[in-house]
């Protein structure tokens, strides 16, 4: 697995990491919903995971919808 | 002398249950099944006691020849136990599409990130078995196939409940795993060493 290509997108709550998801697959985005791993740290206990190239097109995605993110961080 | 259990039209668990009364009285066994979910239930069972499977399909039904190649391997429980301290399989239950109660939305992402978890973390356990709603994680669509599928990569067995399947009308979309009975899904759990029950 390309662990290196992926990023994850770390929110400040678990409904808006719900809402991101929903965004993303409704897009056609492929993401996955995960806890958030041990070595990062987050408040909320999940976070979508990417492919990276994908980032860009999730920020926009996310802006357009007001759902507010609070870090990015690769795999 | 091989003695022939004719068990076409019989429904599950029927034929494993009559193989396995056959099993008492003799060495070499000949059943006959009609469907794939009976001749893999049966053959499950048989190599689980200790009987090599022999398949011959013919036009008439799926004829399942065990022979008698070992004693009963209740000793011989270590084959993938991780076994720390506990003797015996692990065994994860899975009863319903959730993790904990108060909300369905959150209670499908902790079950999700549950079995995304599992297999980052130690033990890996030697099966998981989904009943109910639970069944609804193991079919196309389920968006922790994946996360499944990479464990059972890994060796682990993933029953699920075909009741339960059949009651969602889900019994063909089964995307891993094997489709299960209540007389498999009872030994796996009376024999296991240790029951995580979700």
């Amino acid at each position: 697995m390309a662990e290196s290509e992926r990023s994850v997108f770390l929110f400040s709550s678990t409904s808006a990491a719900i809402r991101a998801e929903k965004l993303a697959l409704e897009s056609g985005i492929r993401v996955k919903l995960i806890p958030v791993p041990r070595h990062l740290s987050s408040d909320c206990g999940v976070c979508l995971r990417c492919d990276s190239a994908e980032l860009d097109a999730i920020r926009l995605l996310l802006e357009g919808s007001r759902v507010e993110w609070e870090d990015v961080r690769s795999l | 002398m091989s003695r022939p259990i004719d068990c076409r039209g019989l429904a599950c668990p029927q034929p494993v249950i009559q193989t396995k009364k056959a099993m008492s009285e003799s060495e070499q066994i000949t059943t006959i099944v009609d469907n794939d979910a009976a001749k893999t239930n049966v053959s499950r069972m048989a190599e689980k006691e200790g009987f090599a499977v022999d398949v011959e399909e013919k036009e008439d039904g799926i004829y399942l020849h065990l022979t008698r190649i070992g004693s009963v391997p209740q000793t011989e429980s270590t084959s993938s136990a991780p076994a720390e301290g506990s003797a015996g399989p692990l065994v994860v239950l899975i009863p319903s599409d959730g993790m904990g109660r108060g909300d369905e939305e959150l209670g499908s992402i902790l079950i999700r990130s549950f079995l995304h978890t599992l297999n980052e973390v130690e033990p890996v356990p030697d099966t998981i078995v989904f009943l109910n709603a639970g069944v609804k994680l193991t079919v196309e669509g389920s968006l922790v196939l994946e996360d499944l599928q990479a464990l059972e990569g890994k060796g682990v067995e993933i029953l699920a409940c075909g009741t339960c399947l059949g009651h969602f009308a889900l019994k063909d979309r089964i995307s891993v795993g094997q489709v299960s009975n209540m007389y498999s899904i009872a030994e796996t759990l009376l024999g296991a060493g240790r029951v995580v029950a979700l």
